[in-house]
């Protein structure tokens, strides 16, 4: 796969900058997508287990829902900064 | 049901912006500063620009809404005024302040909420505000003044200079400076203490960098999706570019929008909170 890719785009530099830095916001997310998943999943497991508690833990919730989704956009901006700099 | 009539169709009203460019597509264009009106003041560019312009009107709309809600007698904008200040409250303040710092601080913890919600919002109602002339009338467009980073670097660092004038005002330069260095082995210090000063800077970047670069990501992902039928020149593209921007555009105004706002004020709270009360 790998291999095709790179025949594909031998001489073609633009497609290989394309590939690249979508590659790279998608890594990226990746790792987003399964703390934004490990949060909701801890929220679903908290509110089964304590459901007066929900009050409360939304606002934790939302904060750390928040700070994990940004790590994307931190890389969203260096593939930004990447595509200005070539 | 009716609120998603509603806004598809003002949705459907930012159209006629991207329609102008056939063939070629480009959604940086959109976030583009243009001077309208030129201020210089020595080197200092004071220019009237588009995100210049949305941050007015948001003012100016955080004030009305402050005066309508907040002020209201009786009925639902009554309660509505009640739950924005007890999310504020509640949610903000009393998370990150510390007892003693929460009657000066709450106010500004509130308005950086408020106004941040308000000129997010902004940014997802179609304004005739655009650089794009249709016979001689700005089209509408969606801008929002957040996703310049300009703006956000500003309000973070209200926050940045606030956080350390009052660790400095409650603890004297001295014992505030000192509390940035964790308890660990003396040979450690060197390597922490670098690391200590960098993190207060990196707060800066990450406040700032996450409201711009959510709110720039919002509008490009649904600039994309709709350009998605002109790049490629299909009319049978545009069921679902227009679903796939409808749905986006929902989840940006629903979610995005409050989560920022939210996000911004807990952590300023949080920040300024850890400065007075650095044990805390």
């Amino acid at each position: 796969m790998l291999s095709y890719l790179i025949a594909a785009t031998a001489g073609n530099v633009d497609a290989g900058k394309a590939i690249a830095l979508a590659l790279g916001i998608g890594l990226g997310s990746l790792g987003a997508g399964i703390g934004i998943g490990n949060i909701f999943g801890s929220m679903i497991q908290a509110v089964a287990r304590q459901p007066e508690l929900r009050g409360e833990l939304q606002g934790i919730q939302w904060l750390g829902f928040a700070l994990t989704e940004a790590v994307v956009f931190y890389g969203l901006i260096g593939g930004l900064l990447a595509y200005v700099l070539i | 049901m009716k609120r998603a009539l509603v806004a598809a169709s003002l949705f459907a009203l930012a159209l006629p912006n991207v329609a102008a460019a056939k063939g070629e597509f480009h959604p940086e264009e959109e976030f583009e500063q243009h001077p309208w009106v030129s201020i210089h003041l020595g080197a200092l560019d004071l220019s009237i620009t588009k995100a210049v312009a949305y941050l007015m009107l948001g003012s100016i709309l955080t004030m009305i809404v402050g005066i309508v809600f907040m002020r209201a007698r009786a009925g639902r904008s009554q309660a509505l005024g009640e739950q924005i200040y007890e999310v504020a409250q509640t949610q903000v303040a009393e998370q990150g302040l510390p007892s003693k710092g929460i009657n000066r601080w709450f106010p500004y913890v509130a308005t950086l909420m408020l106004f941040i919600f308000v000129i997010n919002l902004l940014g997802f109602v179609p304004l005739p505000l655009s650089d794009e002339k249709w016979h001689g009338v700005p089209t509408l467009g969606i801008y929002a003044a957040t996703s310049s980073l300009s703006v956000t670097l500003s309000l973070a660092l209200l926050t940045f200079v606030f956080t350390h004038y009052e660790g400095i005002k409650w603890n004297g330069p001295v014992r505030y400076f000192k509390s940035w260095i964790p308890e660990v082995p003396k040979i450690m210090l060197p390597l922490i203490v670098p690391l200590e000063i960098l993190g207060q800077f990196m707060r800066l970047i990450s406040l700032s960098v996450r409201l711009f670069a959510n709110m720039l990501a919002g509008h490009m992902l649904i600039l994309t999706f709709i350009g998605l039928m002109f790049v490629l020149e299909s009319i049978y593209l545009a069921p679902f570019s227009l679903l796939f921007g409808t749905v986006f555009y929902l989840f940006e105004v629903v979610i995005v929008v409050g989560i920022q706002a939210f996000i911004f004020a807990a952590l300023s709270a949080i920040y300024i909170g850890s400065a007075i009360e650095p044990e805390h």
